[in-house]
């Protein structure tokens, strides 16, 4: 029961907190850039004196002059003084001496530990914008990277244009090489038909002259060979007779 | 408005970042440009609660912030400042005591 209650208070106060939450973001409206302007970091602000703002010597300036501010301060101070409004006590003197000893050192150690402070900020700024540029760098180092890489995807094209060209001359090679294949090979046969039909007519006329011979020969008797021989025995007779 | 919440004025989608040294309310006239016998009205029209008084001395505090302690570059001015500012204060709740160490009884 005690816990329901407890549970039940709790999600009142949320409801109420997202309320007062809410009204800061509900009422909605547009951005008022004129009058809201987002606030940028300045330059410090000037100074007279080491810590008097410059504004209030202006104030002065525009009835007074120059030298008025000045004179008001002094003239307060020596009435300060001379009334004993101001007390010099001796605590006074104390802060005339610190306040001389913090002039002379911020006089002597001011300018350099400047130096130092301006660089370190510097250095600190670098280095928190460091990430910023290097990103910014790397982006713009891989815009180029993508552009060297499209020109050298149009240099594929080129290449894979001048793969193909080759591709269609190794084929007209190849057709031309199959068309001599060709030429050669119907030349072969037709010269082994011309060698064949020499050959076979060589043959069948040394056949039939030795067919011829054979008969020939065979056809002739001992008479005849007889008579022939005569015959030359007397045709060598008569030439040798003639002699 | 409890302790840690924006003004009730503040409306981020319209003023957008939120300046601790601005006044988000409707703005008065200057006091700068307040005529003397104007000033018995523009005082009455001043909101005069705690909470109130106590945004004022933080705009203020922020003001100064914004102008002599967070540029980047800063001087000694706003040590000097705060040291003045102190030294003075001092002075002042300490005043009581002083007033015994005066030298002269009649000016």
């Amino acid at each position: 029961m005690l816990s329901r209650v407890a549970l039940r208070s709790a999600a009142a106060r949320q409801s109420t907190a997202l309320v007062v939450r809410g009204s800061a973001t509900e009422v909605g409206g547009a951005r008022d850039e004129q009058n809201f302007p987002r606030p940028v970091r300045g330059e410090p602000g000037k100074v007279r004196l080491g810590f008097v703002p410059e504004e209030w010597f202006q104030f002065f300036h525009s009835k007074t002059g120059v030298t008025g501010p000045y004179t008001f301060g002094v003239g307060l101070a020596t009435y300060l003084c001379s009334k004993e409004i101001f007390v010099m006590e001796h605590e006074y003197y104390t802060g005339l001496s610190l306040a001389l000893m913090v002039y002379i050192a911020a006089k002597k150690a001011g300018p350099s530990l400047a130096a130092y402070l301006d660089k370190e900020v510097d250095s600190i700024e670098n280095q928190w914008n460091e990430s910023r540029t290097d990103t910014i760098k790397s982006l713009e180092d891989a815009v180029e990277a993508e552009k060297q890489a499209q020109w050298r995807a149009q240099g594929q094209e080129l290449l894979i244009q001048a793969k193909k060209e080759n591709v269609l001359l190794q084929l007209e090679a190849a057709y031309r090489e199959r068309l001599m294949n060709a030429y050669t090979e119907v030349k072969r046969r037709l010269d082994y038909q011309l060698e064949k039909s020499n050959v076979e007519r060589r043959l069948s006329q040394k056949h039939m002259v030795d067919w011829i011979v054979s008969n020939v020969t065979k056809a002739i008797t001992p008479d005849q060979e007889k008579q022939a021989l005569d015959r030359c025995i007397a045709d060598l007779a008569a030439i040798a007779g003639r002699k | 408005m409890g302790f840690g919440d924006y003004p009730k004025e503040y409306n981020p989608s319209v003023h957008g970042p939120y300046d601790p040294a601005r006044f988000y309310g409707k703005p008065d006239t200057p006091f700068a440009q307040v005529k003397i016998n104007e000033l018995g009205g523009w005082l009455a029209r001043r909101n005069k609660s705690p909470q109130a008084i106590a945004g004022a001395f933080s705009r203020a505090w922020w003001r100064w912030q914004h102008k002599y302690v967070q540029p980047k570059k800063v001087g000694i001015a706003p040590f000097l400042q705060l040291l003045t500012g102190s030294m003075a204060f001092f002075y002042m709740i300490n005043y009581g005591k002083m007033k015994h160490h005066r030298n002269y009884k009649y000016h």
